[in-house]
Order: C-alpha cells, then structure tokens, then sequence
C-alpha cells in the first residue's frame, strides 16, 4: 500500500501510516460505497464485490489521482463504472437483475416493502444515466454538484436529468398503483 | 405570491425546499396537482428509504488481503520484468558479436574473392602476352640466329637479358603467387619482350627489301 499517501490528500495525516489512511478511506466512504453499489446491482454480494473492485481499482491507479475532484467522487465515478461493467456482464450472459433477498437494514420504515420493490422495478427499466442520478440523488443523498462531478456532467445537466427521470417515473408510479 | 397550475414543473424541477414549499402551497388547492405533488413526493419517501445498509466485518479484510495479494503479485512481476530485461539484452549482445564475426568473415572472404580475382585476370594478360610472344619469336627466329645488321644483334642480346630476367621472375612467382610487384615487373617485361621483337620484325624487312 505504497501509495496510498498520494492518493488520500483529502485525509492526509502524517501521524497515521498509509496502510491506516486507506482503512480510514474505507471506514468514511465504504458505507454509502455500499449503499450505492447495492441501489445499482440489488444483490449484497455483487455490492460487496463491486466495492472490493474499486478499491482495488483506486489502490492501483493512486498515483494518477491528481487531487482535482474530491476523494469521495472520484472513488464513487470508479464504483459506479464498476457497476456498469457488471451490469453489462450480466446483461451479457442474460442473467435477470437480481434483488437480494438478504435482510437489509432501512434507514426508514414508514415505506411498506411493495413500494420499494415497485420503485425498484421501475428503476431498472431506466438508462444507465437516468437510473445514476436518480439513484444518487434521491436514494444516497448527493448534491447536483457531488453528481456532476462524478458523472462528469454540469448541475444543470443533472438537475434536468432528475427531473425528466420523475417525470417518467410518476406516470408510470400512478399506473402500477 | 399566486402560484398557477403550469408553473408547478417549473418549482419541481428547481427542486429546492422553497420550491417545494410554494408547489405544496398551490396543491392544497387543487385537485390535480395535489395527486401529481402527492406522487412525485410518494416516489421521493420510497427512494429514501431504500438507502440500505448492512453489517459487513469481513469486508474490510477481504479488502486488505486482495491488496496485500496484488502488492505480492507486483514485485515478483518487477523481478520478472528485471530478469525478461536482462535476457533480452544478453541476447541482443549476443546477436551483435555474432553478426559483427559474420560481417568480418564475409569481408575476408570478399577480400580474397577479390585477390583470386585479379590474379586470374593477371593470368590471362600474361598468358595472351605469351601467346603473342610465341608468335612474334617464330617469325624472328631467322632473323635472330644470324643477325645480319649491327642492331639486330644489339636486338639479339636485349631479348637474352629480358628472357633472363623473364625466367627470374616466374622462379619469383611460383614461391608467391599473389606478389603483385612481380607480377608487374613480368607483365612490363614481356611487353618489351614483345616491343623488341616486334621491332626485330621491322628491322628485319628494313634490312631485306632494299
């Protein structure tokens, strides 16, 4: 874990080893790594994997990271281009999306689970991108700017995209009712 | 501030809290957009609580043995890397001396190709040279024998120097074959050789004729 000091400007304290900051890394972002992970694949063992992949990708491509975007999206661009190629992978061996039966812990209860499956459904029938923002924004709790740079995309450009996605999404909400 | 029915995508796209706020302000009433607010708001609750989170101990480990693994990988790989490097080179090495060795012996070989070469050529000029010679002798042996005038026999004893000196050269030759200022002087020799007898020849004529 040589160069992890590099990569971790955005934590870098000289009083921990590098091996310590990348566990600091982990333990700051793994979760809403996770979460995110979990909104695109629906399984907790392909999420798990996913976020295994990305700090793989981002331990052996540390010295390229230049420090201009923040560490968190530039750790969620690689996680979500993670997804993608496992997405398509699937897609590819015409595996179905799966959703994990495992028990998942909601931060909120008042929604019943049918909800959720619907919302679910209707999520994967959506374009990557569309799918991404909404998933970022609504689920995982990102800003248009946090979204804009991960995706590479202006605010504006995301705040339009959420908008035309609910659009779509409430037709078809009112629909599945 | 009258918010208007059209206006209600316009505060939903802005998306913030006051426009929100405003939006729910104009759905309490009216009908249609308190079903549009109601679902758009629906969708939004429902994507909330689908923020998911699960224990995962052995995550982090797994995590840190797959980097530990892949730094392992690494440093043998440079080593293999080093040693692919290191072959590579002796072997072009290796390649150069040969092909330089190969290059001197074609040279060489070239070089004598060249010397045999011009040694048969030098052959064939004094063979034609004796050829010629031969000719001339038979034509002037007549003459010669008994030479009638002062300078046939100054003649006479020039061509027994020459042939002298003709036969030293061949004993020359034959211990080296490829001495090339020998093999001048012999060349130069039998052209006066053949010069003189020629000049025999003429001088003979001149003598007879008048």
């Amino acid at each position: 874990m040589q160069a992890v000091a590099t990569l971790t400007r955005p934590v870098n304290r000289p009083e921990i080893s590098p091996a310590a900051e990348f566990e600091l890394l982990f333990r700051t972002h793994g979760e809403r790594m996770k979460s995110i992970a979990y909104n695109h694949l629906g399984s907790v063992s392909e999420a798990e994997d996913a976020v295994q992949e990305t700090f793989l990708k981002i331990h052996r491509a540390s010295d390229t990271y230049n420090g201009e975007s923040s560490f968190s999206t530039w750790a969620y661009r690689i996680l979500i281009n993670t997804c993608y190629d496992i997405l398509r992978k699937r897609r590819r061996r015409g595996d179905e999306e799966s959703i994990d039966a495992n028990p998942i812990e909601r931060t909120a209860s008042t929604v019943d689970d049918a909800k959720r499956i619907m919302l679910r459904r209707l999520l994967e029938s959506l374009p990557e991108q569309r799918r991404t923002v909404f998933t970022l924004f609504e689920i995982d709790g990102l800003s248009h700017a946090e979204i804009a740079e991960t995706l590479g995309i202006t605010e504006a450009n995301s705040k339009w995209i959420l908008f035309s996605t609910k659009k779509q999404l409430q037709e078809q909400w009112r629909k599945s009712q | 501030m009258t918010i208007t029915c059209e206006r209600i995508d316009d505060l939903l796209f802005e998306g913030d809290a006051a426009s929100l706020e405003l939006a729910e302000t104009h759905a309490r009433g009216c009908l249609a957009c308190r079903e549009k607010l109601d679902d758009w708001n629906d969708i939004s609750r429902t994507a909330k609580s689908m923020q998911t989170t699960w224990p995962s101990d052995t995550l982090w480990p797994r995590i840190q043995r797959a980097i530990a693994n892949e730094t392992r990988s690494r440093a043998p790989m440079i080593l293999r890397v080093a040693a692919a490097l290191a072959v590579t080179i002796g072997l072009a090495g290796i390649l150069a001396y040969a092909l330089h060795l190969h290059h001197e012996k074609q040279k060489a070989f070239d070089q004598a190709i060249l010397r045999v070469t011009a040694l048969d050529e030098v052959e064939r000029a004094e063979k034609a040279h004796l050829i010629a010679i031969n000719n001339l002798e038979k034509l002037a042996a007549p003459k010669l024998e008994e030479p009638q005038t002062p300078i046939l026999v100054s003649y006479k004893e020039k061509l027994m120097l020459l042939d002298d000196a003709i036969a030293e050269c061949q004993t020359n030759i034959d211990h080296n074959r490829q001495n090339a200022q020998v093999r001048k002087q012999l060349l130069s020799m039998y052209s006066e050789k053949q010069r003189t007898l020629q000049d025999v020849l003429r001088e003979g004529n001149h003598v007879s004729n008048p």
